[in-house]
């Protein structure tokens, strides 16, 4: 698998760290909103398909990315820095846990 | 002035090695600079930084990712979004930068005693360096004076082309032993000279 | 003497060099270019191993990768090589061979008894005979366990050695515009195409030898042999800068985005490798597009008694023929079922065989067959079928009989021929493993009655058999448009294709794959898979092809099925009723052929594993310390001196730093740069406690959480500037810490303006702790004063030691009046030499990590032994440590019910009363009982001896905690028969008001 980092360039994936699901929206600093805190760390999108996703490209320009890419194929559709993505909204994200 | 001690100190051995019937397939070295320096400038303040490295160093910086030049003395390459590596044979160079740099344009980060450069050249080079480097080492695809930032295993490399055959990796000083060896192992089968 | 080196043919064997080899300890001779197998038939050897389950005799089947019977050991000094095919294994000079699965000798085997127990020995024999007894002493498995010893004696394939392996791996990145996989016409035009549009090309090629199928034909391509054009084309190829062309490589795995593994096998050749150059090299090759040209491969067909050493796949004999040389019979008998066989039975009468018979299923064959068959001279029996074969462990004739390929009745009488040598040809199968590994299921076609590569997923074009396209014209075509597409070539051909002179032989088969009648016709020779096992699994309910396979082993054994999986997959839709696309085919799946572990372990095992040291590792080697391997870096344990052990060393050195003073290396310690304006307020939100409060020129003890509230790490961050701060981390944890942090500042805060760099390696560090570190330190720093007024606790200052800018801390890890000096790595060694020196007249020693650690657990201070990602910060007593006046990474979570619940594990000291050492991962239990060691209270995190105490002593987590102060408990550690009274007491042993380090 190959990830087309932003700055270096196509780069074979064991150049790359997983660093989770992309669709996580981290609730204010200060939030007591319990529910809000516990779905942001603990649940993720297990998505078959077109997934968000952020990876760091830790082994070249250490930066961190925002990657589309489909689960079911490896295709990587999108790629861009993830501060230049900004905070995803929480809105395709499941407000509540639970398995799905 | 007190010397700075190479981690290459016991398994430096200089004189040719390996398999060298059809000549020394590359060249190893330690190039020793005084000064390695990361400079970093913040999003939006590239230019005025490479503008400031142009104006301490003298060397113009090309636009683009992983852009770079390098002379005999003094050489510069991207990193990674607005990062540099800046290389001169003096010492004392991050104190320089740090002259001119304005915390609103960005840092700089001596880093002199923690990288250790290695040089490798020789018409071999690019051969020996794809067997560490899922990188295309190919001139069109890697030209002279360009950088790029890439991992062999658990060692982290900053690399610049310094020449057509030539090139100079920037290596964690804890990892430059462990590395110069596997180096040398790999230069084995098309012969080599340390010097 | 049935097969024979001849006159003619033999155009890859150097016949002026003689080469000598063993096989079993027999000396033979052979040529340059031969392989083992073409040697031993120009011997006249046709036995050569023995079969997986059944023992039976067997010889060479193919020429090629796909040979399935012909298995040996190879012997370089100790070194054991097993499952080589003899069809690939070329010979050198002294090259020593043995046969596999024999006892005691090839020739006699006492395992051949088996094939008397066929019955019970079919697919399912182990599930079935083994689930055991439901009473008894060998109920259940444990029959198995006492069967197995003998079972897996007598099964297999070759043995592994044990001495471990000197051979030299590597692996190397490679990246072009086009990948050709194949060098027969197909390749070798495909590759042709590409370099002369200037791309950069790679050919890759299985055999030593380019050309492919081009080799062993008796067609002409441009009114030259075929052989003489393949060669042409490829000395025109290595001419080209462009072109790289890679002999003995394997293409063996297709991966996501147009990855491909190859393995080059470099010097399995030669007897002596030269000098650094390995075994084999694994290829990681990236190319733009992919030209497939990998040809196809000959199936055998099914019938009793078809895996006789002498029976023989027709194109590989025609291959021993014309490249080798070698004539595998005199007296030849043909069975087919498509006219190719023709053209083969034509070139071995050429080559000086007699062609005794060709039998064909087909009652009705083409004209040009039918010429060809009245030419060879032999007996033409068509709408015939081999039904037997006759001889020992070596072909003496053929059982025929008439064969209706509608029905596949067979009628009349069998009777005999005389042969010494049967060629079979059941049609052929396209190569098509890397395209499916690559996309989806292949196709099935009835003319061809094979299965047709997929369409692409990925950039790959195919060209030639591979795409079942089997006439040398078509390959060439096919070859030359697929390598102008991979170039990227629109236009049409620069110049004329090859003219092509070949027989009108048509390779379409019929659709026979089975001779039904009695005797064990082998459908996996490798596996000892019969047609009858394959009926027996439908019957047994195993009507799926992947349950098929895996009842039966079909296509699992190291050939991956590569003559068995269409007339398994046939015979399988007979039973079924069904035809052969719904029954569908197993996917293809990496590796294509056997890849050795070495290659893909290559640079990362042995010596060549990457090591970190620090900047003083040498002068700590030559002074005699003991090191320890933490992660990657390397550490001292002890510095001992002569006839001590461990405990007394680290003792000798726990007590010297209480005493007078000692110094530790500490340089492993993680680094990380934190600059920039809004640095403090970067670190107020990773740590829970404050830094923007912290003075310039003074360090605090800081402590980081994972957004769950569990502890990450922690660590002292010095303030060097407004905006420039030194953060450190535990040794283990530095890279976590790193991309943790990296992480929060990408993706969550970006609008902070903060860099991070690793400057682990930029620093050397020493810390110097006890009583007489200020009095060292102040014989040896100039250009600062070091008294208390300078340097406060947590104080920073700058100053020289030696001529050497030093940055020293004074803070404490150990509880005794310590400083941690830092410099420059590239000074690490002087400085420290120099601090050794200053030293001397106050009794100053190295210490290793058994000291440091036996000082830390006098003082109770953690690591990561008990900051191992289950613990809290009040699990710790480190709650003073979190700040209410401000939110952090963890703060919204460490508050949860579990995390501050009365029965958690926290930190206590423990004092082992019966003056017994105690072991860090033991038990504390309520009450001791070897018999029963439950109810656990928690465990043990670090033991040590004491000397500050005289006690042993240790660190543990437990239920409870401070309310159990004072309190008695046990050990109980099972694994180490260790029990034993303890008293629980403060993790504060020694001096628990810090005075010494306050001082």
């Amino acid at each position: 698998m190959l990830i087309t980092c932003p700055y270096c360039g196509p780069r074979d994936v064991s150049e790359y760290t997983y660093q989770g699901d992309g669709n996580r929206a981290r609730p204010d600093a200060g939030s007591t909103d319990n529910q809000a805190w516990n779905s942001y760390v603990y649940d993720r999108l297990n998505i078959a398909g077109e997934h968000h996703e952020i990876w760091q490209h830790s082994g070249g320009c250490r930066a961190h990315l925002a990657v589309s890419r489909n689960t079911l194929t490896h295709k990587v559709s999108a790629v861009a820095f993830a501060r230049d993505a900004g905070h995803r909204k929480s809105d395709r994200h499941r407000k509540s846990g639970g398995a799905a | 002035m007190v010397d700075v001690l190479s981690p290459l100190k016991p398994v430096w051995k200089p004189g040719t090695h390996g398999n060298t019937t059809s000549g020394v397939g590359v060249v190893l070295t330690e190039t020793q600079p005084g000064s390695i320096v990361q400079v970093a400038a913040w999003p939006g303040q590239e230019k005025k930084l490479i503008a400031a490295i142009k104006t301490v160093t003298r060397l113009a910086l090309p636009d683009g990712a992983g852009g770079g030049v390098a002379s005999d003395s003094k050489a510069a390459f991207g990193i990674a979004p607005g990062k540099f590596l800046i290389v001169d044979q003096n010492e004392g160079f991050a104190a320089i930068l740090s002259g001119i740099m304005t915390a609103d344009i960005g840092t700089v980060t001596d880093l002199s005693h923690g990288r250790t450069a290695l040089r490798i050249s020789g018409p071999k080079a690019e051969w020996v360096l794809s067997k560490f480097f899922a990188i295309d080492f190919s001139l069109p695809a890697f030209p002279v004076g360009s950088g790029i930032s890439s991992v062999h295993h658990d060692v982290f490399a900053q690399i610049q082309r310094s020449g057509a055959d030539q090139f100079d990796l920037y290596i964690f000083r804890s990892f430059a032993r462990s590395f110069w060896m596997a180096l040398g192992h790999a230069s084995e089968e098309v012969g080599y000279e340390v010097s | 003497m049935s097969p024979r080196r001849i006159d003619t043919g033999g155009r890859r064997v150097d016949r002026d060099r003689g080469i000598r080899f063993t096989f079993d300890g027999k000396p033979y001779s052979g040529h340059p270019g031969d392989t083992l197998a073409s040697a031993l038939l120009a011997n006249g050897v046709t036995l050569f191993g023995r079969s997986f389950k059944y023992h039976r005799p067997r010889g060479v089947l193919t020429a090629g990768v796909d040979e399935p019977n012909a298995l040996v050991t190879v012997l370089k000094g100790n070194i054991r090589e097993p499952n080589i095919p003899a069809t690939q294994l070329e010979i050198y000079d002294g090259l020593t061979v043995v046969s596999q699965n024999r006892f005691p000798s090839l020739s006699f085997d006492i395992g051949a008894a088996n094939q008397l127990g066929g019955k019970l020995l079919g697919a399912g024999f182990y599930y079935k005979t083994f689930m055991g007894p439901v009473v008894g002493p060998l109920k259940g498995t444990r029959f198995w366990m006492f069967c197995e010893y003998f079972i897996r004696r007598a099964a297999g394939l070759g043995r592994a050695g044990y001495d471990k392996d000197s051979a030299r791996y590597e692996r190397t990145n490679a990246f072009c515009d086009v990948l050709v996989v194949g060098s027969g016409p197909a390749g070798l035009m495909a590759a042709k195409a590409a370099a002369q549009s200037g791309k950069r090309v790679i050919l890759a090629e299985l055999e030593p030898r380019f050309g492919g199928s081009a080799n062993w034909s008796s067609e002409t391509i441009d009114g030259m042999p075929a052989a003489d054009w393949a060669q042409a084309t490829i000395a025109e190829l290595r001419e080209r800068k462009n072109v790289r062309l890679l002999p003995r490589t394997t293409v063996w795995g297709y991966y996501d985005d147009n990855m491909l593994a190859a393995l080059e096998r470099v010097s399995d050749h030669k007897r002596d490798a030269a000098k650094g150059e390995p075994r084999h090299r694994y290829w990681s090759i990236r190319p733009g597009a992919v030209v497939l040209a990998t040809g196809a491969f000959e199936r055998p067909l099914v019938f009793p008694g078809n895996d006789r050493p002498g029976v023989m796949l027709a194109g590989a004999a025609e291959r021993y023929a014309a490249e080798f040389g070698v004539l595998p019979g005199r007296k030849i008998a043909v069975f087919a079922n498509n006219d190719g066989a023709y053209g083969t039975a034509l070139a071995l009468k050429k080559s000086g065989a007699e062609i005794v018979a060709i039998v064909d299923v087909r009652r009705q064959v083409s004209e040009a067959a039918h010429a060809a068959a009245l030419s060879t001279g032999g007996e033409f029996l068509a709408g015939h079928a081999v039904v037997a074969t006759e001889g020992g462990t070596k072909l003496s004739g053929v059982k025929v009989q008439i064969f209706d390929a509608a029905t596949g009745a067979l009628s009349g009488d069998p009777r005999s021929i005389d042969a010494d040598c049967l060629i079979v040809s059941g049609g052929w199968s396209p190569v098509i493993h890397l395209a499916s590994q690559a996309g989806v299921s292949p196709q099935w076609d009835d003319d061809r009655q094979a299965f047709l590569p997929p369409k692409p997923t990925q950039n790959w074009i195919g060209a030639g058999a591979f795409n079942g396209s089997f006439s040398t014209a078509a390959a060439l075509s096919e070859g030359d448009a697929a390598g102008r597409q991979a170039a990227g070539e629109t236009d049409g051909p620069a110049e004329e294709l090859p003219n092509v002179d070949a027989p009108a032989l048509q390779s379409n088969p019929a659709p026979v794959f089975e001779i039904r009648t009695s005797g064990k016709a082998f459908v996996d020779y490798q596996h000892d898979v019969t047609a009858e096992d394959v009926r027996l699994a439908h019957r047994e309910g195993f009507v799926s092809v992947e349950h098929l396979k895996r009842y039966t082993t079909l296509g699992m054994a190291t050939d991956q099925g590569k003559t068995s999986n269409v007339p398994g997959l046939a015979i399988m839709a007979e039973a079924l009723g069904k035809p052969i696309p719904d029954v569908g085919t197993t996917r293809f799946r990496a590796p294509f052929a056997p890849v050795s572990i070495g290659s893909l372990a290559a640079e990362r095992y042995g010596d060549l594993k990457p090591e970190r040291l620090t900047p003083m590792h040498d002068w700590h080697i030559e002074h005699g310390a003991t090191m320890y391997s933490a992660g990657l870096w390397y550490r001292p344990m002890i510095y001992g001196h002569s006839g001590e052990t461990i405990e007394q060393a680290y003792v000798r050195e726990a007590k010297a730093v209480r005493e007078k003073a000692g110094i530790v290396d500490v340089s492993t310690l993680g680094k990380i740069a934190v600059q920039g304006p809004d640095a403090a307020e970067f670190l107020d939100r990773v740590y829970t406690n404050m830094f923007s409060t912290l003075a310039v020129g003074k360090a605090r003890y800081g402590l980081m959480l994972r957004e769950d509230g569990f502890v990450m790490d922690d660590g002292t961050t010095w303030r060097l500037g407004e905006n420039d701060f030194l953060m450190t981390t535990t040794t283990a944890n530095a890279g976590k810490v790193m991309q943790h942090l990296e992480y929060f500042l990408d993706v969550v805060w970006p609008d902070l303006k903060v860099h991070l760099t690793s400057v682990t390696d930029q620093w050397a560090g020493a810390a110097i702790g006890g009583p007489k570190a200020r009095e060292i330190l102040a014989a040896c720093v100039t250009g600062t004063a070091v008294d208390n007024e300078a340097m406060p606790f947590m104080g920073i200052v700058h100053g020289e030691i030696a001529g050497v800018a030093v940055m020293i801390c004074r803070l404490s890890f150990s509880g005794e009046m310590a400083f941690e000096v830092y410099c420059g790595a590239g000074h690490g060694t002087h400085v420290w030499k120099a601090l050794l020196e200053a030293g001397k007249p106050f009794g100053l020693v190295p210490y290793g990590l058994e000291a440091l650690g036996t000082l830390r657990i006098e003082k109770g201070h953690v690591t990561g032994a008990e900051i191992d990602g289950r613990t809290t910060g009040r699990d710790l007593h480190l709650d003073w440590m979190l700040s209410k006046k401000k939110p952090f990474i963890g703060s919204a979570m460490m508050d949860r019910e579990g995390m501050t619940a009365e029965d958690r594990l926290q930190l206590v000291g423990i004092v082992s009363l019966d003056n017994r050492p105690l072991n860090g991962g033991g038990h504390i239990v309520e009450q001791a009982n070897p018999e029963d060691p439950a109810n656990s209270l928690g465990h043990i995190t670090a033991a040590c001896y004491s000397p500050a105490l005289g006690k042993f002593i240790g660190l543990a987590l437990v239920k409870g905690g401070k309310s159990r102060h004072g309190k008695r408990a046990f050990t109980s550690d099972p694994l180490r028969n260790r029990f034993g009274p303890v008293e629980i007491v403060s993790h504060h042993f020694f001096d628990p008001e810090g005075k010494r380090m306050h001082g």
